[in-house]
């Protein structure tokens, strides 16, 4: 065997943080090798250096033997490299042809014109060579994630690739389709090419992978061989201490119905329905997760509840009051916090300040506001003290919040949400993209908040984050509520089922007698 | 350059620095250096028209080609003559120039307000020109219907008050039309409003022409207004169509939009509304709601520019009434949509509009020159990352190191 | 998120709907009673001088539609179109004073049109300026540089008169009843067809349309495969102000003089240019449809004014061709942009 890629000693530093710190990285020809870490550990800075995306500040990049300089990607592409980002890039209303074509179209007629067919067939020819069911003269934003993976990839191969390196590719996938994925690697492997892929998830390296390189905070900690290591020594390697996923706590203690969800469905911007007759009930005391693999209706579901989006049938109760109909504004002064999924879209106003974020969503309320007037010394104090109480850095209410990083701009908008004194707190992926020590002061607050008997509705794609902190685990797939089991009785395996869409007969059942008291 | 000098220049340009890594202080500079950088072109313009022009007396001739303008006296005149030359001697603030440049100020701090309330809810209202026509000429009308009503001090005391609220409610309600097309059927403002701003022009001179229309003149106008329908003079002399209490209102509309934004919880919703509609809904505000209450008041404002313009500067509706909307975006960009930059940006344009009529008397340059200046000035303030660029010129000749943050860089 | 509104029927087609059938209704009402007024209503409606004075408008406003359908489609929204148009028709009129022929004047114009497109693509892809005021600024400058130039060189805001480009008639096909218009125009409207097609097949035919598509929908994809998004944006941008260019001057040389009192001549026909190709789907092709909805209008209109068929002030019935793109942008209401337009896209951001 020959090492396809070899990187050298790669440093890469941006104002503030060195995000790769003399990382050395050897894959071998016709080999799979998984990039794995935590996020921020420095794995896509590392593959966009090799890409051509960034320029090492230090050591070097050899490709097929040869020492290189990527100024841009099309010098690693031409050096016979790929990438697949986790964000596709693909042109959604063209075709697949003209997506795996594009810059290096086909021409005719003097070279001014695409020459279509020959682009149609060339693809067709490439697609049948790796066994890939893709139709080139699809529409993009008409197929599956997994398919336009494929076509991705096929875009890579198109421009001649012999290293492909994929950016947390399954991420977007469910679990047939990320067997799927799997077995493609296998095939492209076959055929001599290679395969870097970037992860955070421990199975999926251990899986897919030949070797695995694992980064932590920037530097290489170390090169395993996947058929040789454990989980546990793997999981060690990457977080760098041993990990307590279980948290203990004492049972929930439940009251009365905070939250009904009744027959509810929606739909999507698209006008396709994202959520299918959905019901379900928190109550006083307990946390009721929905688990599920990204996109199967979970974020339609939530902004339904919290009243950003319009419903078709069914209802929501907060406190058996129907707000079905009830603006988002009624909601909030009902008594229901919001810890959104995207801090940055919705959660914050980013180019206020900390005092003016403090407010959002308050504005109309007492004490902050009267007869439409804001008092903003009640306000500053107010955001003054979630800095504080939740460690905000840095702790400064002057800030704006886009000077924050992830972490410290989601601590502040749970910060705010739970100072709300909710009866209702919904909470979609509340600590993503955060660090575990954030993470685990976030868990503290959602546990703190059940103890005091608000209702807390938890979606997260994280098994381990609403394993941990549920009482009852509903789990949605393609927009219906297939199943709700007891967390603690449940195996990551039956999990991986009901997220996949087995039916709850196929699966051993599990369903908690009721409200979860049995923890 | 003795030392001395290098070091004042030195210490000046630290000065600017540090005034550009503050962002309000940013926003001032590039502002100035925009307006710096139009006048500059504008320059430029002159002198090449003047090349181009043909004239009796040229200030220049060089072989064949002849120079009409001097671009140097021109910017002279533009500024200096707009205040009535405060240079020369014997200068009083109450000149007549100085009057015209007050009262074209007066009308664009109204309409510079009304644009800037609607760009702070993220809305472009290039209608604020039809809204002021809508609210002039609905002001004229209501004091010609109320002026025999109210007799004697009930009238000097009503009338004018009266005619401002009617511009309000003509130009709000010209204004809601786009508010409630974009709110409910996403029609994009821009075209809406410019569409309307020619709709506006179009039926105004109909009602003008036909049933409203002055029956002792050929112009298309309404009937003079009664003398106690107008903004009284005071302090300047009558002839010159100004009146300190007409600016006196522009001031307390300057303070109550500055107070409603920073103070109040509506102008909470149309800040965040503008600034990022995706949180704004998140927090509760109606997008909707918000973005009609804007353009009404946004057109409201506007209408009470064409009310001050009526019965102050015109005593009568009459078309073809000057571009004072479009003025004011350029007013507002230049402001940084900021109600009390729009006091300096109005007073500076104030300054151009009035200028511009002593240039056109001095030195036969086309008035129009105002109009060039107009979209270079937003066309400047628009590229702040080309000031920026400059900024960290300036400050990597001042020193190597460390002036990475100047100009307070992207932070994407 | 509550696009509630995006689920419903599609505006476009109701517009064209309702278009046909008051076409046809009144087809029909001429049919039973050719002498009332509705009969005489239809009559100018479908006579071939209405066909003529449709092309003859709308010939800038495709030209102007055409161009902005580049930019848009590659990212950078030009509502500065009215602008080029101002600038265009303006420059035409002086290049064909000053050389003495129509034809270089046509060649200034669009050389003026193309530069200042050009200096609104610097301001917007090398200064990231946001694009709307940028483009407001175009339309303002040229708004305010035309009449400031005539005034300068001709003394009044109205420049003096040049030819026009006349007729090009075909022999017997200018003989069919009605349709003969369309054989008996001005080289600008025979222009404006070959502007169409060339304008449909370079967008959706050629490489460089492939890659201006993409620059709009995902600048990064193209990006990635090796291609220049800015210069891709450049010429998309150059090309709006070249065809705007040719639109500017064939409306000077209609009439052979640019007059630049209030609006100008141009009169907003950059911007229902715009909301022509909105409503066209940025298909060129598209474009001239809805333009010559938006034209026949203003042309039955004129015509109105010329007629006693109905005794309403001209001012009134002037504003038909504006209050019809309100109503048409009402009912198009949001149109599916180019995901990536208006945004300022730099290399290698993450």
């Amino acid at each position: 065997m020959s090492r396809a890629v070899h990187l050298d000693g790669i440093t890469k530093r941006f104002p503030g943080v060195v995000a790769n710190d003399e990382v050395d990285l050897t894959v071998e020809r016709g080999t799979v090798h998984a990039l794995l870490g935590e996020n921020g550990a420095g794995k896509t800075t590392l593959m966009n250096v090799l890409y051509g995306l960034y320029q090492p500040d230090e050591g070097r990049v050899v490709v097929d033997g040869e020492a290189r300089q990527f100024d841009s990607p099309r010098d690693a592409i031409d050096a016979g490299v790929g990438m697949i980002h986790q964000h596709f890039m693909l042109v959604d209303p063209m075709t697949v042809a003209e997506n795996i074509t594009l810059g290096n179209e086909p021409r005719k007629l003097l070279g001014l014109t695409v020459d279509r067919e020959r682009a149609d067939r060339e693809v067709r020819e490439l697609a049948d060579r790796y066994g890939f069911d893709v139709d080139p003269t699809a529409i993009v934003e008409d197929i599956g994630v997994g398919v336009q993976q494929r076509v991705e990839i096929l875009k890579a191969l198109y421009r001649g690739a012999d290293v492909l390196i994929l950016d947390e590719p399954t991420a977007v996938l469910t679990p047939q389709e990320v067997a799927d994925l799997f077995s493609v690697f296998e095939e492209l492997t076959a055929q001599g090419k290679t395969i870097i892929f970037i992860t955070h998830k421990l199975g999926e390296a251990m899986t897919a992978a030949d070797e695995i390189t694992v980064l932590r905070g920037g530097e290489n900690v170390g090169v395993v061989d996947a058929d040789a290591v454990t989980r546990e020594e793997l999981a060690e390697l990457m977080v760098g201490r041993e990990v307590l996923l279980d948290v203990d706590r004492r049972p929930a203690d439940v009251g009365e119905e905070r939250l009904r969800v009744a027959d509810l469905s929606v739909e999507d911007s698209r006008g396709v329905r994202a959520v299918d007759d959905v019901s379900f009930s928190v109550r006083a005391g307990e946390v009721f997760g929905i688990a599920g693999v990204d996109g199967n209706g979970q974020s339609e579901l939530v902004e339904a509840i919290t009243g950003l989006r319009g419903v078709q049938s069914g209802g929501v109760a907060l406190d058996r009051t129907d707000v079905t109909d009830a603006s988002r504004r009624d909601r909030i002064e009902a008594g229901m916090a919001y810890i959104p999924e995207d801090r940055q879209e919705r959660g914050l106003v980013m180019d206020f300040d900390l005092v003016s974020n403090g407010l959002l969503g308050s504005q109309h309320s007492r004490p902050y506001a009267s007869a439409g007037r804001i008092d903003w010394a009640q306000t500053r104090d107010h955001a003054e003290s979630i800095v504080e109480e939740y460690d905000v850095r840095p702790p400064d209410a002057d800030a704006t919040a886009a000077d924050l990083s992830g972490g410290n701009q989601q601590k502040f908008v749970v910060g705010r949400e739970l100072a709300r004194d909710p009866s209702v707190l919904v909470a979609s992926h509340p600590t993503r993209g955060v660090d575990v020590g954030s993470m685990e002061f976030i868990h503290d607050r959602i546990d703190a908040l059940r103890a005091a008997g608000v209702g807390v509705l938890l979606v997260s794609s994280k098994l381990d984050e609403v394993t941990s902190l549920s009482d009852r685990l509903g789990v949605m797939y393609e927009g219906e509520l297939v199943d709700v089991v007891d967390p603690d009785a449940v195996t990551e395996e039956e999990l991986g089922l009901l997220m996949a869409g087995e039916r709850p007969d196929d699966v051993s059942r599990v369903t908690p007698t009721d409200g979860g008291t049995d923890r | 350059m003795s030392d001395a000098d290098r070091e004042w220049v030195d210490t000046v340009r630290q000065r600017l620095i540090a005034l550009g890594q503050t962002s309000a202080g940013e926003r001032v500079l590039i502002a100035a250096s925009a307006l710096a950088l139009s006048v500059f072109v504008g320059t430029i313009i002159v002198f090449v028209a003047g090349l181009v022009a043909t004239c009796r007396d040229p200030v220049l001739t060089m072989g064949g080609t002849t120079l009409c303008y001097d671009p140097f006296f021109v910017f002279d005149r533009l500024f200096l003559g707009a205040l009535g030359d405060p240079l020369a001697g014997g200068w009083s603030p109450l000149n007549p120039q100085f009057a015209l440049t007050l009262r074209e100020t007066t009308v664009l701090v109204f309409t510079g307000l009304s644009v800037a309330l609607a760009f702070r809810a993220g809305i472009f209202n290039i209608g604020t020109q039809g809204q002021l026509v809508v609210g002039g000429l609905l002001s004229a009308l209501t004091v010609l219907w109320a002026a025999p009503l109210l007799s004697g001090g009930l009238g000097a005391v009503l009338l004018v008050p009266l005619g401002v609220t009617a511009g309000a409610v003509g130009g709000g309600a010209y204004g809601a039309i786009p508010g409630a097309l974009k709110a409910y059927a996403e029609a994009n403002e821009v075209i809406t409003t410019i569409m309307l701003n020619f709709v506006a022009v179009l039926v105004t001179r109909y009602l003008v022409t036909g049933p409203f229309g002055d029956p002792n003149s050929q112009a298309n106008q309404t009937p003079p207004l009664p003398e106690v329908g107008q903004f009284p003079s005071v302090v300047f002399d009558p002839r010159t169509d100004f009146s300190l209490f007409a600016l006196l209102l522009a001031f307390v509309f300057v303070g109550g939009l500055y107070y409603l934004l920073a103070y109040t919880a509506f102008g909470y919703d149309l800040r965040t509304a503008g600034i990022q509609p995706t949180a704004a809904e998140y927090g509760g505000v109606d997008a909707a709601r918000t973005i009609v209450a804007s353009l009404t008041l946004s057109g409201a404002i506007g209408g009470v520019g064409g009310a001050v313009y009526v019965m102050m500067i015109l005593g009568k509706f009459q078309t073809g009434v000057p571009s004072y909307g479009f003025d004011g975006i350029t007013v507002s960009i230049l402001a940084g949509n900021n109600p009390l930059g729009v006091v300096f940006a109005a007073a500076l344009f104030g300054v151009l509009k009035s200028g511009s009529t002593v240039v056109a008397f001095a030195t036969n340059v086309p008035p129009q020159l105002v109009g060039v200046l107009r979209g270079l000035i937003i066309l400047f303030v628009a590229m702040p990352e080309f000031f920026r660029l400059v900024g960290r010129r300036l400050a990597a000749g001042q020193e190597e190191t460390g002036a990475a943050a100047v100009g307070g860089g992207a932070d994407d | 998120m509550t696009d509630l509104l995006d689920g419903r029927p599609s505006g476009r087609l109701l517009v064209a709907g309702v278009a046909a059938l008051v076409f046809v209704a009144l087809g029909v009402a001429a049919l039973v009673a050719p002498e009332s007024q509705v009969g005489r209503l239809f009559g100018i409606v479908v006579s071939a001088s209405t066909l003529a004075a449709t092309l003859r408008l709308s010939v800038p406003i495709v030209f102007a539609a055409i161009g902005g359908i580049f930019a848009e489609k590659s990212g950078v929204i030009n509502i500065g179109l009215e602008g080029l148009l101002i600038i265009s028709a303006f420059t035409a009129v002086f290049g064909a004073d000053l050389t003495g022929s129509l034809w270089l004047g046509y060649l200034v114009a669009v050389v003026a049109s193309t530069a200042l497109a050009g200096l609104f693509a610097v301001v917007c892809i090398e200064f990231r300026a946001d694009q709307i005021i940028a483009g407001l600024a175009v339309w303002l400058i040229a708004l305010g540089l035309a009449p400031f130039g005539s005034q300068v060189i001709y003394g009044g805001p109205n420049t003096k008169s040049v030819d026009t480009l006349g007729t090009v008639t075909v022999p017997v096909l200018s003989d069919v009843p009605f349709f003969g218009a369309l054989f008996d125009a001005s080289p600008a409207v025979y222009l404006m067809f070959l502007a169409v097609a060339v304008g449909w097949y370079t967008l959706n035919r050629t490489t460089f349309g492939r890659w201006v598509r993409a620059a709009g929908e995902n600048p990064k994809a193209l990006d990635t495969a090796g291609v220049d998004v800015s210069r891709v944006r450049y010429a998309a941008v150059l090309l709006s102000g070249t065809f705007s260019g040719m639109g500017g001057a064939s409306l000077a040389f209609s009439i052979g003089q640019f007059t630049g009192n209030g609006p100008t001549m141009v009169n907003g026909k950059g911007f229902i240019a715009i909301v022509a190709y909105l409503f066209g789907n940025y298909n060129p092709v598209g474009a001239l449809l809805s333009t010559a909805l938006f034209a026949g209008l203003d042309a039955v209109q004129l015509r109105l004014q010329t007629t006693d068929l109905y005794a309403l002030p001209d001012s009134l019935v002037q504003t038909i061709p504006f209050v019809a793109v309100i109503v048409v942008l009402a009912f198009v209401g949001k149109t599916r942009l180019p995901e990536a337009a208006g945004e300022h896209y730099e290399s290698g951001e993450e």
